[in-house]
């Protein structure tokens, strides 16, 4: 570094103060965080999978059931189905925003409020049907797992809803302003994040676990 | 799907009955009267003065970051001290039931020493939550609050409001651990909790469930402190702040934010799964039914070992920042010093099995993080060698800041060498377990609380306007290390006599002269707080001759010794524009340093909310309420908390412009304030180094030596 | 009034830092960590050594070099020349990477991967390897409970001891390993290093000791309210001697099956450091008990024992004196 260019400073030229400098850009600003919260929500999934991964050997099913004797691909297939559908049309409704049309943002988004609500309709039903069964997670370590991760995924969903109506009340109340046009992108990742994980579970639980 | 619980609970009070306040602990029932006493003195002292509207408008509801920092470290420092005194208790009990035979204090019907032992359980186990994650973890998190947002130039955090509610759900873990004094019981497992003792059949108690919602309420209000942090660094930097010149307290900072905000969800779902188990019957963690025993301990460690990183790089960005400037030189190596810091961080994730190589995962998993493990000692070791060549060739100044950081370069020489030790199977196999650890990891985490002293000294003028005491500083120096000394010398030889942790009755009568020894350290350690107390104490008294000017050790280096002492609600009239890594120096050197700017701009300001305190205020609601069981608590707390955050949504917070009129104003006055009280700092050294040679003897200070030193390096 | 209770407490502390390091070297010191007396143990002494004079060495210059920097670069004294811009140097950083990656390069190699399998707790090398030993290697079973430990015998009949373990000299003893209730550590300082003891699970750990004398062993992982009362002696005496005791002990007429068992594992705090001796205990109990806990079988805490000890210490203690 002491090898760069050493010239002189001339006290009038230099630039002490940013007199022209716009401050942060606020739309941005708030992305980048909340990207900064889907890493740490990633790393509490990753860590709900290890913690799965970990406790889904056969041993770890105790004398209970298996994934393979109560899970059903097919009827979760259209969980994921619905969640896909929300997460196209919450697209669609943020298509529409570009255009400024706040009816299609709010199709869009009651759309994908629906599709949501399918989700957790056929997830409460589906636990239902298990407990019926007697798969319930007292039974063993491994039902404790696959519990936690599909049911922590399922109140991210949860959440995801509730955050949806609040954006309803707002875009009717104030329009896009600068925070409600950013919480509906923080909102598109955040949904989109969750159907990503829901990939996952897809895959390593429910067919995976069918499967073995 | 609720377990059965061992003892009484209704649905009103949940386990919680009057039985649970242990009014006849002769230890903890005066404690408690004390602390009412104090506490209703307090209450009565600022009705008295009227200051509750100031404390709510100026504290309870701020969200500006130096206020939220200065409230982070008084809430550090009080838990720093609630810890000082677990640890005389530590002390006294194994010093006084040392050896065989009865040697028990049957009046607090102990059979050894004056605590039973599972009262001994919990002083230890509420003494490392406290010291790691309600004492070093604000402490650090108050001064990057305060530090960093100066250091790049910007006004605020990036969300100042969620930077309030970090805060305050840190201050509700607080109250829910301080709580537990009198409310029932703490854990007694442990800071870190062992598999399969923590499971209700075990630890019947509420102690395990304190332990877990205060852990997760210290995890959450981290979490969003390390959003914060990362955000304001990477989108709130002041033009010219290239990554190049972000000084190395920064650089740390974001190393061990980005750590935080990774490792922090491991822990959170641990602790979650404990709870499943102990509410919900599951079975994640328990011997039987297929779960899993060592999960626990291998996710807990997959945060707590990144977490002692988390707290130990902005202490070493504090010594980066308070070296220099006492050497009247720049760090050296400063690219090696931020690599260092990330590989730090890199290899942080990849080592958390040595906490557990008795486990027995066979020889190849071992070596294998054993040799990972050693591999953190390599950066460690390039940043002592930097901040060494730092001080070659400087011009040292021996001031109370300075020796605390030169005290934190000792400490972690020997945690160093002893933690190279402990990572190596075959030595770990004889000193796990051992107070040889516990000797280990409180020369890392004193090397940090070293730091943080150096720290507070070295900015305390920034943010004030005014020194603290440099010979009660440094008196506070010499006892805290004397301190040192005679507790964690004998630690360490107990170690290599054998001396297992956590006993509350240490068998051997061979260990009692180090006990004594220790017993005397905690002594000392005791009255260098109250040196400290006195250290503020006087220091606030005679602060009209402390006053300083913006840069108030003369040869300061980076950009916050800029803008003026004390700094302003909005930190910079206007945002500077910087020119080099070492901005003040910079400026300094070229005689720059009073130029004020001759342009104002109006500003946008966030406006004060109540909703961060009340948002903590509900957490620790909800932590109590899960704590005892008691359901309609837990949910109509955590329905309100909900409600408020969509309220807060609605309404948002336009914030406040301040006119450019008005910003010329305060700044002329703030400027005046500040020349008014302070004596002229003679302008020394403390040359920027790299590119920039030009000096201007004409444009600086007249008396100063603003000149090159003659034996200087020749100009090339 | 309290120190009365420990008669010659303050003499220790009189002598204390000086003659008790010299006192390292004799038979019964109080430096376990130092004085190994088993061949695990050593090993990892030896280990200790190496790692410790290598990073001592640099750890100790480093030291060095920041003292006389703070005495030469003093401000005001003007004993070393100022160079406010000196700030880079590539031999030197290129010097301060190397220097800590030789080292840890180094220690990985030596003392790392060695020391791993050398002392692995399952196969240590440092036993297995000569085995040829005066004698088979013996083979102990060894339960922890809340908060007592059992040690059972296979090869002699499944004799058993509580709280007391007694091995001979010169020969391997290969432990299995489990625990009742929660997790603790299986440590004799001065033989053996630690070795995790779990519910539900087995770990294994050796030990072979050439020096005849009585060695304390401790729980070393905290496990409940009695965990600083979970001691056990260990004695190791010669082959002969050996023989004989467990002959006494195989005669013994106490023996335990796995009811008898079930109320052993109840909780309790070993403060008198009874050291009971069982002729015979079931056979495969330590199977039994691994498969039980498997299954669920708890050994539940009662409240009493956990949240205010203070009545029930004072029930032992009266048991005690009575
Ligand atoms: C050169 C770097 C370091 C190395 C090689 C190292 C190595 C180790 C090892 C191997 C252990 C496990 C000991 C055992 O339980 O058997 C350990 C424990 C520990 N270390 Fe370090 N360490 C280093 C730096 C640090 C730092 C910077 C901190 C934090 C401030 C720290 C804090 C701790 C703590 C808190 C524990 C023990 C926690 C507990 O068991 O309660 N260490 N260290
Ligand atoms: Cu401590
Ligand atoms: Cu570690």
């Amino acid at each position: 570094m002491s090898s760069a260019h050493e010239k002189p400073v001339d006290p009038d030229q230099v630039v002490l103060w940013s007199d022209d400098y716009e401050g942060h850009d606020v739309i941005s600003t708030r992305t980048f965080g909340f990207w900064m919260y889907i890493l740490s929500d990633g790393m509490l999934f990753a860590t709900l999978f290890a913690a799965y991964g970990v406790l889904s050997y056969s041993h770890s099913y105790y004398t209970g059931p298996t994934p393979a004797q109560f899970v059903a691909p097919w009827y979760t297939f259209i969980q994921t189905m619905a969640l896909f559908l929300s997460v196209l049309a919450y697209g669609f409704s943020m298509a529409a925003m570009k255009t400024g049309s706040k009816a299609g943002v709010i199709n869009g988004i009651v759309a994908s409020m629906v599709l949501g609500a399918v989700f957790i309709g056929l997830d409460i039903h589906d636990v239902l049907r298990m407990i019926s069964m007697g798969v319930t997670p007292e039974v063993s370590g491994g039902l404790s797992a696959f519990y936690a991760l599909t049911q922590v995924h399922a109140a991210h969903i949860f959440v995801g809803l509730i955050w949806m109506l609040v954006m309803l009340y707002q875009i009717l109340k104030k329009g896009f302003t600068e925070d409600v046009v950013g919480r509906l992108i923080s909102l598109r990742m955040f949904w989109q994040f969750q159907a990503v994980m829901w990939v996952f579970i897809y895959v390593f639980v429910y067919l995976w676990g069918y499967m073995s | 799907m609720l377990v059965n619980l061992p003892g009484p609970w209704s649905p009103l009070l949940g386990r919680l009955a009057l039985s649970e306040i242990p009014y006849t602990n002769p230890i903890l029932a005066p404690l408690f009267v004390i602390i009412v006493l104090a506490g209703i003195a307090l209450v009565v002292g600022i009705t008295y003065y009227g200051k509750w509207g100031y404390l709510w408008k100026e504290w309870f509801t701020t969200v500006d970051h130096k206020k939220l920092g200065i409230m982070y470290i008084i809430l550090g420092l009080i838990m720093l001290f609630r810890g000082f005194i677990d640890g005389l208790m530590m002390r006294t009990q194994q010093m006084l039931a040392v050896g065989s035979g009865h040697n028990g204090m049957p009046l607090m019907g102990a059979i050894h020493g004056y605590l039973a032992p599972f009262h001994f359980g919990q002083i230890y186990s509420a003494h490392g939550l406290i010291m790691i994650l309600l004492a070093a973890t604000p402490l650090l998190v108050g001064i990057m609050n305060i530090i960093v947002p100066l250091q790049i130039g910007a006004r605020d955090m990036a969300y100042p409001y969620l930077n309030a509610l970090g805060l305050w759900i840190t201050a509700a873990a607080v109250f829910l651990i301080m709580i537990s004094l009198f409310v029932g019981d703490f854990s007694h497992n442990g800071w870190f909790g062992y598999a399969p003792i923590f499971e209700l059949a075990y630890s019947p108690g509420v102690g395990v469930d304190y332990w877990i919602w205060t852990l997760e309420l210290v995890a959450l209000g981290t979490t969003l402190g390390s959003i914060n942090f990362l955000a304001t660094v990477v989108k709130m930097r002041a033009p010219g702040v290239t990554w190049t010149r972000l000084p190395v307290f920064t650089w740390t900072a974001v190393s061990a934010n980005i750590i935080a905000l990774t490792s922090f969800p491991c822990l959170q779902v641990a602790l979650a799964l404990v709870g499943a188990d102990r509410y919900l019957g599951t079975h994640f963690f328990t011997a039987g039914f297929g779960g899993n025993l060592m999960l626990y301990t291998n996710l807990f460690w997959l945060w707590g070992h990144p977490e002692v990183y988390f707290v130990i790089l902005p202490a070493f960005g504090m010594i980066s920042e308070v070296i220099p400037t006492f050497s009247e030189k720049p760090i050296f190596g400063y690219i090696t010093m931020v690599l260092a810091s990330f590989a730090i961080a890199g290899v942080s994730w990849i080592v958390w099995l040595h906490h557990f190589f008795t486990m027995g995962m066979g020889p190849y998993v071992s070596t294998e993080f054993s040799v990972a493990t050693m591999l953190v000692g390599i950066p460690t070791g390039v940043k002592v060698f930097n901040w060494t060549f730092t001080m070659y060739r400087g011009r040292l100044t021996f001031s109370s800041a300075m020796i605390w950081s030169i005290g934190a370069l000792f400490l972690l020489l020997i945690g160093g060498l002893t933690g190279m030790m402990l990572s190596i199977p075959a030595i770990n196999y004889m000193v796990h377990n051992s107070v040889f650890v516990v000797a280990h990891f409180h020369m890392m985490l004193l090397c940090i609380v070293y730091a943080v002293f150096s720290a507070i000294i070295f900015w305390f003028p920034k943010v004030f306007g005014f020194k603290l005491n440099e010979a009660w500083g440094k008196i506070m120096f010499w006892l805290f290390s004397a301190g040192t000394f005679l507790v964690f010398f004998p630690m360490f030889m107990l170690g290599f006599m054998g001396e297992t942790r956590r006993l509350d009755w240490p068998f051997n009568l061979q260990w009692a002269p180090w006990f004594d020894i220790q017993e005397v350290g905690i002594a000392v350690y005791v009255l260098s707080v109250l040196a400290f107390l006195w250290l503020i104490y006087v220091s606030i008294r005679d602060r009209a001759e402390n006053r300083v000017g913006a840069d108030a050790w003369g040869t300061s280096r980076s950009l916050e010794w800029i803008t003026d002492s004390p700094v302003p609600f909005y930190n910079f009239a206007m945002v500077p524009h910087v020119n080099h890594r070492d901005e003040a120096a910079w400026r300094r050197e070229h005689g720059f340093s009073d130029k004020r700017p001759e342009k104002f701009a109006a500003i946008h300001m966030p406006n004060n909310t109540p909703v961060a305190i009340v948002i903590g205020a509900l957490t620790f609601v909800i932590g109590f309420g899960l704590t005892w069981r008691i359901w309609w608590l837990t949910v109509a707390a955590l329905v309100l908390t909900v409600l408020v955050m969509i309220y807060r949504s609605g309404k948002g917070d336009p914030g406040y412009i301040i006119t450019a009129e008005e910003m010329e104003k305060m700044d002329r006055e703030s400027r005046q304030k500040m020349d008014d009280g302070h004596a002229p700092l003679p302008k020394g050294g403390g040359y920027t180094g790299g590119t920039v040679t030009a000096y201007s003897a004409e444009v600086g200070d007249p008396g100063s030596q603003s000149t090159p030193p003659g034996n200087s390096r020749p100009l090339s | 009034m309290l120190k009365k209770a420990k008669p010659g407490h303050w003499r220790y502390l009189a002598l204390a830092p000086l003659l008790l390091l010299l006192n390292g070297c004799a038979k019964h010191s109080a430096w376990w960590i130092f004085n190994p007396q088993g061949v695990g143990a050593k090993a990892s002494y030896d280990y200790m050594m190496i790692d410790v004079v290598v990073m001592l060495s640099i750890v100790g210059i480093t030291a060095l070099l920041i003292v006389w920097f703070m005495w030469k670069y003093h401000k005001g004294k003007n004993r070393g020349s100022y160079d406010g811009k000196w700030e880079h140097s590539n031999k030197l950083e290129v010097a301060f990477w190397g220097i800590p990656i030789a080292a840890v390069a180094f220690l990985s190699w030596a003392v790392a991967v060695h020391g791993s399998f050398a002392v692995n707790p399952y196969n240590p090398t440092v036993i297995t390897q000569h085995m040829k030993p005066k004698g088979d290697p013996i083979d102990i079973d060894v339960i922890a409970t809340d908060w007592q430990w059992l040690f059972i015998y296979p090869q002699f009949h499944n004799m058993a001891v509580a709280n007391e373990l007694v091995v001979p000299a010169h020969t391997p003893v290969f432990f299995k390993l489990t625990s009742t209730a929660v997790t603790t550590d299986f440590f004799v300082p001065q033989l053996v290093g630690m070795i995790d003891v779990m519910p539900g699970m087995r770990t294994k750990d050796a030990l072979e000791s050439s020096h005849l004398g009585t060695y304390q062993g401790i729980a070393a992982d905290y496990c409940g309210a009695g965990m600083s009362w979970m001691l056990f002696k260990t004695h190791v005496v010669s082959m002969a001697d050996f023989q004989h005791w467990a002959k006494g002990v195989e005669s013994s007429p106490n023996t335990m099956d796995y009811a008898q068992f079930n109320r052993f594992a109840e909780p309790y705090i070993n403060v008198h450091n009874k050291t009971p001796v069982y002729g015979h205990v079931e056979k495969g109990l330590f199977n039994h008990l691994l498969l039980e806990v498997m299954n669920g079988k708890k050994w539940p805490l009662p409240m009493f024992m956990t949240e205010n000890m203070f009545h029930y210490l004072k029930l032992q203690a009266a048991e005690h004196r009575a």
